[in-house]
């Protein structure tokens, strides 16, 4: 779905690269989860994969952007929106409307949408984030949470094969955090849209991404299944990510050679792990 | 150091605070957990005086939060704000500590000297402008600026939203260090392993009422009050209170370090059994 | 004052008033008091105003409007009321200073028309969806959407504006600077330098929101764009009748 290939890109008034040589395959109904230090690159990236760069910030870019096949720096921004969605972290800032239907319908106004398919564009829109009942709603009384689906909503409507979150959850607390991301898991499985987000909470990341990609200074460090990503534990922690603290117990336990099985990445495979050593312990 | 008495607060008629007593004494560190809505904010604004009760008393340091002028008790109490951007308007960092000062009435020479303090305890560049800084270095040039008076009491609404993990060990360090010495800390954190590891006591709110007092271990294993305000407990609690069946030490387990040492003693236990057996 | 700008939601009659009605409404009501130079019509458009607002459900907040307005307007009733040299002499004042008959009823219709004028203003925008002002401003006034979509930010802005600002003194007064103090000028003196936290908070909003509309086809709209319809209905006509009689009064009283 996504293809970036030696990807390097510096903005236009700083000295550095923001992004050295990223190279990236996100398929098709992935869930990626991207974290990183602060500074690492990662809003980069996602303006990287929605056209954002080169198009509104400009820069020295080289390498490549495929979008299901679009070359990012040929296509016009307004193509690459038709497959990429955006959500940005500042909650407030990337509304336009006052009512939230009038924020649903403004994408789909502007793409031109056939009349007689905006009101299913916007119910299916609203039921997927799971909102329907705030369709009349002003903007301005939502909590911070409702305003991040909204948010989500006006992208869905549009349907775009992927969608890409900078910390959609940044100023959330955990359980309106929680519900957002149940939104993205519930558009990922029912709906087979894309996702990558990037996230700070390392355990939501654990418990709803299938992939999760770990930034540091510009660089993709590492990649892969979010297990096998948290077994690397050591080089998470030079990086200045932090590892959920089953998993960290479970490094512990293996450097005290009371553990080799797998790096639990939630509390029920924790239980199995401690079961397992427990027994061990007392034979 | 900070005393709630029976304070009750509202606004336009709905109540968001009610009869709410606590007292905090000097040198502890108090986490302040609930939902959104809790009532957290309002705990922490009528703590500072920016709020003043309707009924009942606030009492900082000895003097009732109504009758003195919130400017004043900042030399008090230092308030940092989930925002630090909120707090920052002068072209230097020095500056803006600088400002944190000559509002609380210290003569030349020592503003000058606390200034230099603060610089070198936070590791700030006093020449750079806060705006081009990363979020994790301004909340630090935040956090000096709110320290350089040495309020004895000091709030912090989620100091570590927003921060990636090392910039949030940075800001906790400087925190926990400032208690050893003596602060007072009351703590608005959503972060259950930042309260685990750092806070001694809780304060759980829920719809306004206090509903869990004591210590972070014991209120992070009470099933009824976790529940009752929707909070998760930290991890390594959560599974120990899975595998209390496997013995009380596992059971009772808080940190890494306790759980490392519970397989460890089972271990030691089951090799002295079969040396008594053979 | 907070959020007297802020749409609220309703069916009434005025809700389902045409945009382009409401605004040409909203305006007239406007004209009218500055055409006129009677005093009774004057209060009547302000009755008028209040009218309107208890059908459309938003009595309390017109309230509100009006009794601030009403401060205004005695501070400027005051102001200009010594400034009046015509007329008979009603109270001599020492220093020079008097107040006529001709003053107080100058003064007396400026202070209204300020009340009368500024009503239907916050009026129309509590009943009309951003949107909907915007689309029909496109559609029936031929404007450019750019235009009509930096006025309906705007507007919107104010509010989160405010509270950004509230934000801001809330956590400059924790540190000790007196925004507590009852000295008008000394605020203003502080609250100066505030305007740098509040400048680039709203730069960094303003580039997020920049960047959102362009992602999601701001730039490929066109006048056909809108999706809803606007009609004139019934209700419409009564509301452009009431308008033409209003002017009628306005022009003849």
């Amino acid at each position: 779905m996504i293809s970036i290939k030696n990807l390097e890109f510096r903005y236009g008034d700083s000295e550095d690269p923001a992004l050295r040589d990223i190279t990236l395959d996100v398929e098709s109904g992935d869930f990626l989860g991207i974290i990183g230090p602060s500074g690492a690159g990662k809003s980069t990236l996602t303006y990287a994969m929605s056209g954002v760069i080169p198009h509104h910030y400009k820069g020295d870019f080289y390498g490549s952007v495929e979008i299901g096949g679009l070359d990012t720096v040929q296509s016009s921004p307004e193509a690459i929106a038709r497959h990429v969605g955006s959500v940005f972290q500042d909650v407030e800032g990337q509304l336009l409307a006052s009512v939230v239907e009038d924020e649903i319908l403004f994408g789909l106004e502007n793409f031109g949408i056939p009349r007689e398919e905006i009101e299913e564009r916007i119910e299916y829109a609203l039921s997927s984030s799971g909102i329907s009942d705030l369709r009349c709603r002003t903007i301005a009384s939502l909590s911070g949470g409702q305003k991040q689906k909204v948010a989500i909503a006006s992208i869905t409507a549009l349907r775009p094969e992927v969608i890409v979150l900078d910390e959609p959850t940044g100023e959330l607390d955990p359980q309106s955090s929680r519900r957002v991301f149940e939104t993205l898991r519930e558009l990922n499985h029912t709906y087979g849209v894309t996702v990558v987000i990037v996230e700070q909470k390392i355990m939501m990341l654990c418990e709803f991404a299938r992939r999760m990609a770990v930034m540091e200074a510009g660089r993709i460090i590492l990649e892969g299944p979010v297990r096998e990503v948290l077994s690397h534990g050591e080089r998470l922690e030079e990086a200045g990510v932090n590892i959920p603290r089953v998993a960290a117990l479970s490094r512990r336990l293996r450097e005290a050679g009371l553990y080799r099985g797998n790096t639990p990445i939630d509390l029920a495979e924790a239980e199995t792990m401690m079961r397992e050593v427990a027994a061990d312990a007392a034979f | 150091m900070l005393r709630f008495e029976n304070v009750c607060f509202g606004y336009r008629g709905e109540d968001v605070m009610a009869d709410v007593s606590f007292e905090m004494v000097e040198g502890e560190f108090t986490a302040l957990m609930g939902e959104n809505g809790a009532g957290k904010s309002t705990l922490c604004r009528l703590g500072n005086g920016l709020l003043k009760p309707m009924s009942g008393r606030v009492m900082v340091g000895g003097h009732n939060t109504k009758h003195v002028k919130t400017s004043s008790l900042a030399a008090l109490v230092g308030f940092l704000f989930q925002n630090p951007d909120r707090q920052l308007c002068s072209g230097t960092v020095r500056g803006e500590i600088m400002l944190g000062l000559e509002n609380t009435g210290f003569d030349k020479a020592t503003r000058l000297k606390r200034c230099d303090m603060m610089l070198e305890m936070f590791g700030l560049d006093g020449t750079r402008d806060p705006f081009g800084l990363s979020r994790g270095e301004r909340q630090k040039v935040a956090l000096a600026s709110v320290l350089a008076p040495k309020p004895g009491l000091l709030i912090l609404d989620e100091p570590t939203t927003g921060l990636d993990y090392r910039e949030c060990v940075t800001i906790m360090d400087i925190i926990s260090r400032l208690n050893e010495e003596g602060t007072t800390i009351l703590m608005v954190s959503h972060d259950m392993e930042v309260v685990g590891d750092f806070a001694k006591r809780a304060l759980v709110l829920s719809g306004g009422h206090i509903v869990g007092d004591g210590p972070v271990r014991e209120i992070m294993r009470d099933r009824a009050v976790m529940e009752s305000s929707s909070l998760l407990p930290a991890q390594i609690p959560s599974l120990a209170m899975r595998i209390g069946d496997l013995g009380a030490a596992f059971g009772s387990a808080f940190t890494i370090d306790d759980m490392v040492a519970a397989v460890e003693r089972s271990r030691d236990c089951s090799g002295m059994r079969r040396a008594a057996a053979s | 004052m907070r959020g007297f700008l802020d749409y609220v939601s309703g069916d009434s009659v005025p809700h389902r008033l045409n945009p382009m009605t409401k605004l040409a409404l909203a305006f007239v009501l406007c004209a009218a008091c500055f055409m006129t130079k009677d005093h009774m019509l004057v209060g009547g458009v302000i009755v008028c105003n209040l009218c309107l607002a208890a059908m459309a459900g938003v009595f309390d907040r017109s309230a509100r409007v009006f009794l601030s307005l009403l401060k205004l307007a005695f501070i400027l009733f005051v102001m200009q009321v010594f400034f009046v040299r015509q007329g008979n002499v009603l109270l001599t004042l020492p220093k020079g200073f008097y107040i006529t008959d001709e003053g107080i009823s100058f003064s007396l219709l400026f202070a209204m028309r300020m009340i009368a004028a500024a009503m239907p203003l916050t009026l129309m925008l509590s009943i009309t969806r951003m949107s909907d002002l915007s689309n029909a401003l496109v559609k029936f006034l031929h404007i450019p959407y750019k235009y009509t979509f930096v006025l309906t930010t705007a507007i919107r802005f104010i509010p989160l504006f405010s509270d950004e600002m509230i934000g801001i003194m809330e956590a400059q007064t924790a540190r000790g600077v007196e925004f507590d103090t009852r000295s008008f000028i000394k605020k203003v003196r502080l609250l100066l330098p505030l305007c740098v936290p509040l400048l680039i908070s709203s730069v960094r909003r303003i580039e997020t929101g920049a960047i959102s509309a362009e992602l999601r086809g701001f730039n490929l709209r066109t006048r056909d764009s809108g999706y809803k319809t606007y009609g004139f209905g019934a209700i419409d006509a009564a509301a452009f009748v009431f308008c033409a009689l209003l002017i009628y009064a306005a022009l003849t009283v």
